[in-house]
């Protein structure tokens, strides 16, 4: 069977479904849609945080990543030349900020404009995201955060021991204070990508489910469609390559370059419903904690380089539940609902890899977007939508070009993290 | 190998494989999450003193003689009441003890015989206190902790229509009507298949005589609609059936009633099936089973399949692959040669086929019309744990959802305590129609299969 677009959006998660939803509000394209199921899908195991500056400084489970980073690099390079300390937070660079408080500023537009049009709610919540201080090593690294980011002074705030208590009350109470980051928030993680997925079939956009493409068809340096396992043949002016921890491979079939993107596991667990606990979300160097609008808690998360296993795994899910109760004493009274784990798209430096690769066209990337896929969602698909119209980008997107692990800087970036 | 074989589920299947491996001289560990083994079938009274007279003579035999064959291999079998296993993979399980500890438990081989659940048919008043499962009454009179009060109705398909009636009877409950959905010619044409087992034809037969002289009507091709009531159940309305178990509601009847009984059959439990990572196979009416051979063994040869949950076959059939299972692990342990594990497992097969033949009879004559899906209403309530109601299936699947995966991040549909243990039926049943297709995804089970506290997680021990 043979199909005609104007766009082909490989993946159905939260990016692929981002960039469909803003690409078919112009109404002016065909677009498809095409997803293969796979187990992993990592907007399914996403806590659903906004956190704008709190992923940006290495909170979230960037803290849990960054303190497992350290412990390794202690076992297994002792004596190393390079030493990680956990101490020191992990600060992204600052086109990562501009990216993620741009796409964070997005969201409550999109709330609304999502539920009025197209009937969809994302649970969009102002929650806060409080970072949780139970010693010096903690105040240290709160301390080191505060510093890094000046420009940011209005959205931080100190709680000491005696305020950290009445914002929290279920805290434990051997916490002595906490670092407050006013403008990070939360939503349903899986909503918003089915809101996403919604509004752009409302919008027209052919979704293809269960679908898995083959191969990638080339006129030339152009790509021009795909072949799918179900469905046929998809001819398409422009491929986008949104396919999360899968990217490399279809990266590969496109262009002939691996990018550099590769699944970190992340197991995940979730409380039963309860009466709110959390006035806000919370992160501790062990886990985070995120109160969903059903009165579940989500916890999260490990960081692992497991390949594509999403088995749970005991000592792992037992790490979370013992931070978990170490932050929320209650939580040893009530019940642990469910396990899952899921498969972020990682890049080596974190940072996301968009828009076209050199000496080829019709193709752009919309990938790996690590542990922040949520959050910037919104700006990528607005971007991606700029830059296939050739239309000026709201956020530079050269620090994002999948050129820069190409080049000489690139060494730096990963002998930093390697 | 100095693991002991495990047994998940101690009803007839997991007892009958217990007892056989006994006999053989190897010991086994053996879960049920019950504070007394037997299973649904054979559990017996949950408190002394009571008498079970009422449940006819033959079932106390049966009872009697199982548990006594059980209690004489004692010494072999290492019994863990009031356990759960919430999870587990292809070398461990994870259990939860009557303490709520958690622990894990390596086993060299595993017998799953965890049994069935009862399949759920959501119809309007469905979630009304005193609509209650057939299987889950009948648990009630069997444990002698309870009995309804004034009038029941009973509705499904099924042998255990008539025979949950004249327990009840027996027990002293009024049973007002029994509807069976299947048209009684239907039934009649599987005579010979049933003769396959005369004793349980002629049990058949005379409960029907019990029925007739006690004054219990019988109504064949006639089905539940509705449940009514204010609160807590007050009255049936109850209506024919055609062949595909469409409702004629032209002609529904009401029938005032405090408990409804509804029985419209079983489906395997696959919760841990799945989360071992076993082989999955779709059976004729649609629900997921786990695959297994001859020998009970799933797609991995060291764990089998006893008992309903490869297929519901009934009580006498689930004592059976228990023994076979357990035959199978006597091959793999090398107590038994390939010759005397043969000759074993052919002399069970044997037993076997006459109720295998039996079984299509009642499943052909069972068989469940596709159009009992129509009956909720668009504020009927599907999915119980998350109030997910048909209306929100129906938009769903308007706006192009399906797979099970799609329309449970749409609706929320399974994301309850339950896992979907409730619902999935009614929304695979929804989703196959919609797209025509047989394979519309199923829900992959998380760990813990049931929820376990927090506290559970302190300092695990793990043993062998």
């Amino acid at each position: 069977m043979n199909r005609t677009y104007d766009v082909v959006i490989a993946g159905g998660g939260v990016i692929g479904a981002s960039c469909a939803y803003q690409l078919s509000k112009r109404k002016n394209l065909k677009i498809a849609l095409i997803d293969a199921k796979r187990p992993g899908n990592a907007t399914r195991a996403s806590a659903g945080g906004l956190w704008a500056i709190g992923e940006s400084v290495g909170l979230g489970c960037g803290v849990i990543f960054f303190r497992m980073m350290s412990a390794q690099h202690k076992r297994q390079a002792q004596g190393a030349a390079v030493v990680v300390d956990a101490s020191t937070p992990h600060i992204l660079p600052q086109s990562f900020f501009d990216f993620a408080l741009q796409s964070n500023a997005l969201y409550p537009q999109l709330h609304r404009e999502l539920i009025e049009r197209h009937g969809m709610d994302f649970k969009f919540e102002r929650t806060g995201l409080k970072y949780v201080i139970y010693d010096d090593e903690d105040q240290l690294y709160a301390e080191h955060i505060v510093a890094q980011i000046p420009h940011l002074a209005e959205q931080v705030r100190w709680l000491d021991r005696e305020a950290l208590r009445q914002a929290e009350p279920a805290v434990s109470h051997q916490a002595r204070g906490a670092l407050e980051f006013l403008c990070d928030h939360q939503v349903s993680p899986f909503r918003l990508a089915d809101a996403y997925m919604e509004a752009a079939r409302q919008n027209g956009v052919d979704l293809f489910h269960n679908t898995n493409v083959t191969a990638v068809l080339h006129q030339g340096s152009r790509v021009s469609g795909v072949q799918t396992a179900e469905e046929g043949t998809f001819h398409c002016q422009t491929l986008i390559n949104a396919a999360g921890a899968w990217a490399a491979d279809l990266s590969e079939q496109a262009t002939g370059l691996r990018i550099p993107v590769s699944p970190v596991k992340g197991q995940i667990i979730l409380t039963e419903r309860m009466p709110k606990l959390l006035n806000g979300c919370i992160t501790t160097s062990d886990c985070y904690m995120a109160q969903k609008d059903n009165g579940e808690i989500l916890i999260g998360s490990t960081t692992e380089d497991k390949g594509f296993d999403v088995s749970n795994t005991f000592p792992e899910i037992n790490g979370l539940v013992q931070g978990a109760i170490r932050c929320i004493p209650e939580l040893a009274q009530i019940n642990l609902k469910r396990t899952w784990a899921g498969l972020r798209p990682g890049s080596p430096d974190e940072l996301p890899i968009l828009g076209p690769v050199p000496e080829v066209s019709g193709y752009l990337n919309a990938c790996g977007h690590f542990r922040t896929g949520i959050l910037t969602s919104a700006i990528t698909g607005v971007m991606i939508d700029k830059v296939l119209h050739e239309e000026p980008s709201p956020v530079d997107i050269t620090p994002f070009l999948a050129e820069r692990f190409h080049s000489g800087a690139v060494d730096k970036v990963q002998a930093s993290l390697t | 190998m100095s693991l002991r074989p495990v047994i998940v589920g101690g009803g007839s299947a997991g007892m009958a494989a217990a007892i056989e491996l006994a006999h053989h001289g190897v010991p086994s560990v053996l879960f049920d999450e019950a504070s007394r083994p037997g299973g649904v079938v054979y559990r017996g009274p949950l408190r002394a003193g009571v008498d079970l007279g009422y449940l006819g003579a033959r079932y106390s035999k049966a009872l009697n003689t199982l548990h006594k064959e059980f209690a004489a291999c004692a010494g072999h079998i290492d019994l863990r009441l009031n356990s759960r296993v919430v999870g587990g993979d292809e070398q461990c399980l994870m259990v939860l003890d009557g303490e709520e500890r958690l622990h894990q438990i390596d086993y060299s081989q595993l017998v799953l015989s965890a049994g069935c659940h009862e399949r759920n048919v959501p119809f309007p008043g469905w979630t009304l206190p005193g609509v209650l499962l057939l299987g889950g009454l009948q648990l009630q009179i069997k444990s002698g902790v309870v009995k309804p009060l004034g009038s029941t109705v009973i509705a499904g398909t099924g042998p255990l229509l008539p025979l949950v009636a004249c327990q009840l009877h027996a027990a002293g409950a009024k049973v007002v009507g029994v509807y069976e959905a299947c048209a009684f010619g239907k039934i009649a044409k599987e005579s010979l298949a049933l003769l396959n087992k005369p004793q349980l034809f002629l049990d058949g037969l005379s409960m029907l005589g019990y029925m007739k002289l006690n004054g219990i009507p019988m109504y064949y091709g006639w089905g539940v609609v509705e449940a009514r009531g204010e609160g807590e159940l007050a009255e049936v309305v109850v209506a024919p059936y055609d062949n595909n178990w469409q409702p004629d509601h032209s002609r529904a009847q009401r029938e005032p009633a405090q408990t409804l009984a509804v029985g419209y059959g079983f489906i395997p439990r696959t919760q841990l099936s799945q989360q071992l990572g076993l082989e999955h196979g779709f059976s004729d009416d649609g629900y997921l089973r786990a695959k297994s051979n001859v020998w009970q063994q799933s797609s991995q040869q060291h764990i089998h399949l006893a008992g309903d949950m490869g297929g519901i076959r009934g009580g006498e059939a689930a004592m059976l692959t228990g023994r076979i299972a357990a035959v199978s692990i006597l091959l793999q342990r090398e107590v038994l040669n390939a010759e005397q594990a043969i000759e074993l497992r052919e002399q069970y097969l044997g037993q076997l086929a006459a109720i295998k033949r039996f079984r299509a009879g009642v499943e052909r004559y069972t068989q469940r019309g596709t159009r009992q899906i129509e009956l909720p209403q668009a504020d009927t309530v599907i999915c119980r744990c998350e109030h997910v109601t048909r209306a929100d299936i129906d938009l769903a699947l308007e706006q192009g959802v399906e797979d099970m995966a799609g329309l449970k991040m749409r609706t929320r549909v399974s994301m309850g305590d339950c896992q979907g243990r409730m619902c999935v039926g009614y929304c695979s049943d929804r989703l196959r129609e919609a797209t025509g297709r047989v394979d519309v995804g199923w829900l992959r089970p998380r760990f813990p299969v049931d929820p376990i506290p927090f506290s559970a997680f302190q300092q695990p021990g793990t043993e062998a």
